[in-house]
């Protein structure tokens, strides 16, 4: 449609994120990529600003303590972290790899020199741009944090995840080996603002910062995900120069719910698809510059609606 | 813009007559300013006043009804472009099509499978709204035969579609009485389509190539006398389908072109993104979705997704207190404390029924509020703990005396054990760790 136009009156500009980097900077990956810049809503304007926002599959390096709804459909490729990979990569495309270390969960973990390995070898099966899930342990997170920065080292890695309690140790990792990070806040623009000023005062550079307000999974809560998101993005727009970071979304909860473990048959795949799409589409809708997917079948769907949202391109050619 | 309170109050007449029905001249003021009052009420406002408040008490988007009786829905009625501005308030009708090349036996199927579904959510039933006629046989005939069996088997608001007049009449020969929705009205046939909206006393779609077509339509239609108007903004793609409704919200409520102020309607056929276009249409001011036949999965996700959307964000789902089994608890089953806020409670359940520990959940009142809120302000206290415990018979129910309580509510957790007397032990703070937690610490 032509003519009359959205109203656009702001002032603010998203930062712009770097992940991932190539021989010529001094890592290994076939190509980067850029979140943010954007200058308005999402998806707004004849040709949006900023760039497109991206579908970052996640794995774990301890597949038991992954949902069934999404190890069951990859099969035998979850017991090696890095053919899991590297299988997903070529399979379904998905923009970026999100590498979850549930090995670090187990009561008693240490065994870091392992995650260093993992971390190596995923970095050689996939040449795409790699996200990193350390612990969620205080405990052990320096000991962690440190393996997988070092690990990582001039991959320019995104590393998660930052909280109010715990952050130092992220923080610490990221400065040293160049890595960007993950700040997640729960539900609370305010919260989310006052994290990433705790970072800052760190040492860490804005422009290495990723926003997870935390994502509630549909029927769970996802309502006021959405609604901190385009909070966020919002403030962000209108200036807010501590919340101008891009925003990473994961349907966390999604395969776990009660609808997806109730369903039967093939309609589970059915369902498990259907409820990361009805949710991480909302999310790009609402400001997330990456979303986040387990369930392999979402990627293809995702990708291709995020394509028609920012350029209007039609696959079906009607 | 919607004026303030002492804005609208400058305009009044200031007697306190009360013949509005009001004590003040004040108070009538803050009921218009939220809506909540006509300025016809008022009998001796000057014609400067009249002007200036009924504009700005208009609602910005037009409010408009589809369909009569039970299943009837509103739509419109919209004053915010976020939903945590304050709400949406009317969820938008999906409706699911049929067409007049399939036989009497295809579409009585697909109808009654839109009559019947039942999606119960925390406590809410779920249900796609309506039916969407196609005319692809391109005459009356089929076209009214196709009407005629979609109301042989129920009462759904309906959305007449056709582009040639003469189909359109002979489907509301049939179904007009029932207030479907015309789609649509086109600038080379408006004239038409209004007449015939007019006689039947149904709203009107309007379809045009550009926003300030559609708004010049618009225009023309309410001329003619019709002003129960719908702004369809199909696109097979979803750039110019977001755009153009974000365009249309922002216009409608900034009362920068009255003329676009009308509910919008999305055909979600258009296009390869059937899914993608309901969760735009959903998420992004689509008040009508019409959508070819939804899969299963795709229909529990959209009502969800619309349920979400639509909560009021300032009030929290609330579930009823009490007490709640999962599975088929014994009296040596484990019992968990927490609140009655359905995201908490749904979470926790979820997390309960995967651990498969037959156990009680003690659902306490803390008006909604999550464990972290509840316990900061005070909401949750060991008084409210021991009278749940009595009022639901907890002790009649299980043979032991020892109290699971959320790991948030851990400074509680003296108090609470002794004012019921019970041991308690101090959960984990995350639901998803419940099962790691009943298998290492709950002994009777």
């Amino acid at each position: 449609m032509m003519g009359l136009s959205t109203l656009s009156e702001w002032t603010g500009r998203i930062g712009e994120l770097v992940i991932g980097a190539s021989h010529a900077e001094g890592g290994t990956r076939s190509h980067v990529v850029r979140i943010g810049g954007e200058r308005d809503l999402p998806y707004i304007g004849t040709h949006p600003s900023g760039h497109k926002p991206l579908v970052a599959y996640e794995l774990a390096d301890d597949p038991s303590l992954w949902p069934a709804a999404a190890t069951r459909y990859i099969g035998d490729w979850v017991h090696d972290t890095a053919d899991w990979a590297a299988y997903a990569e070529k399979e379904y495309t998905p923009d970026l790899i999100r590498l979850h270390l549930t090995s670090t969960r187990h009561r008693g973990f240490s065994d870091t020199s392992r995650i260093g390995t993992t971390i190596e070898s995923v970095l050689q099966a996939t040449r795409l741009p790699l996200i990193v899930e350390g612990s969620d342990d205080p405990a052990m997170d320096s000991a962690v944090y440190q393996k997988i920065g070092e690990a990582a080292e001039g991959e320019r890695i995104l590393l998660g995840t930052a909280e109010a309690g715990r952050y130092r140790s992220v923080a610490a990792a990221a400065m040293a080996y160049g890595h960007s990070v993950i700040a997640q806040s729960p539900i609370d623009i305010n919260l989310a603002k006052q994290l990433n000023i705790l970072l800052r005062e760190t040492g860490l550079p804005s422009d290495r910062i990723a926003i997870d307000p935390y994502t509630g999974a549909l029927g769970y809560g996802f309502e006021y995900s959405y609604s901190v998101m385009e909070r966020i993005r919002y403030s962000a727009l209108k200036g807010d120069t501590d919340l101008a970071m891009p925003m990473i979304s994961s349907a966390t909860d999604s395969l776990t719910v009660k609808e997806v473990r109730e369903a039967q048959g093939s309609e589970a795949e059915k369902t498990a698809v259907a409820w990361e799409l009805y949710s991480m589409l909302p999310a790009t809708i609402a400001g997330a510059s990456i979303v986040c997917v387990r369930h392999p079948l979402s990627i293809a769907g995702l990708k291709s609606a995020i394509d028609s949202l920012w350029n209007g391109e039609n696959v079906e050619g009607v | 813009m919607t004026l303030k309170p002492l804005e609208i109050y400058k305009l009044l007449p200031k007697k306190n007559c009360k013949e509005c029905g009001d004590p003040t001249c004040l108070t009538f003021a803050m009921k218009l300013s939220g809506g909540k009052a006509k300025p016809e009420a008022c009998p001796y406002l000057d014609e400067n006043a009249k002007t200036i408040l009924g504009a700005s008490t208009r609602p910005p988007v037009r409010k408009i009804r589809i369909g009569v009786g039970e299943r009837a829905i509103t739509i419109g009625e919209e004053l915010v472009q976020f939903r945590h501005e304050k709400s949406f308030f009317h969820e938008p009708g999906i409706f699911i099509a049929v067409n007049d090349t399939m036989t009497a036996e295809a579409i009585q199927e697909r109808v009654i499978f839109v009559r019947d579904g039942i999606l119960t959510r925390v406590g809410t039933d779920l249900r796609l709204s309506g039916i969407g006629i196609r005319s692809l046989a391109g005459s009356p005939e089929p076209f009214a035969r196709a009407v005629g069996a979609v109301e042989s088997v129920a009462d759904l608001p309906e959305v007449l579609m056709a582009g040639d007049p003469a189909v359109m009449e002979a489907g509301l020969f049939v179904c007009g009485n029932y207030r479907p929705l015309i789609h649509a009205a086109s600038p080379s046939q408006y004239r038409e389509m209004c007449r015939l909206a007019k006689k039947y006393g149904c709203p009107l779609a309007l379809k045009a190539d550009t926003l300030d077509s559609l708004a010049e339509l618009s225009g023309h239609c309410t001329a003619e006398g019709v002003e129960n108007l719908v702004l369809d903004l199909s696109s097979p793609s979803l750039h110019a389908m977001l755009n153009a409704s974000t365009a249309v919200r922002q216009h409608a409520i900034s009362r920068t072109t009255p003329a676009l102020g009308y509910p919008v309607c999305i055909d979600t056929s258009r296009g390869g993104h059937a899914d993608a276009s309901l969760i735009t249409g959903v998420t992004k001011f689509g008040s009508v979705l019409v959508c070819d036949d939804l899969p299963e999965a795709s229909r529990k996700a959209v009502l969800v997704l619309r349920q979400n959307i639509y909560t009021d964000p300032q009030k929290p789902i609330q579930i009823t207190p009490g007490l709640y089994r999962v599975g088929t608890p014994g009296r040596d089953a484990p019992v968990l404390l927490t609140v009655n806020f359905s995201l908490t409670f749904f979470t926790l359940q979820g997390y309960l029924e995967a651990s498969r520990v037959p156990c009680f959940m003690l659902i306490v009142d803390t008006e909604g509020l999550s464990v972290l809120t509840a316990v900061a302000s005070g909401k949750l206290h060991e008084a409210l703990v021991r009278d749940a415990i009595a009022k639901y018979g907890l002790a009649g129910e299980v043979s032991h005396r020892t109290l699971i309580i959320p790991g948030y509510a851990a400074p509680l957790s003296g108090r609470i054990e002794e004012a019921i007397g019970w041991k308690v032990l101090v959960g984990p703070r995350d639901a998803a760790d419940i099962a790691e937690f009943l298998e290492k610490e709950w002994k009777t």
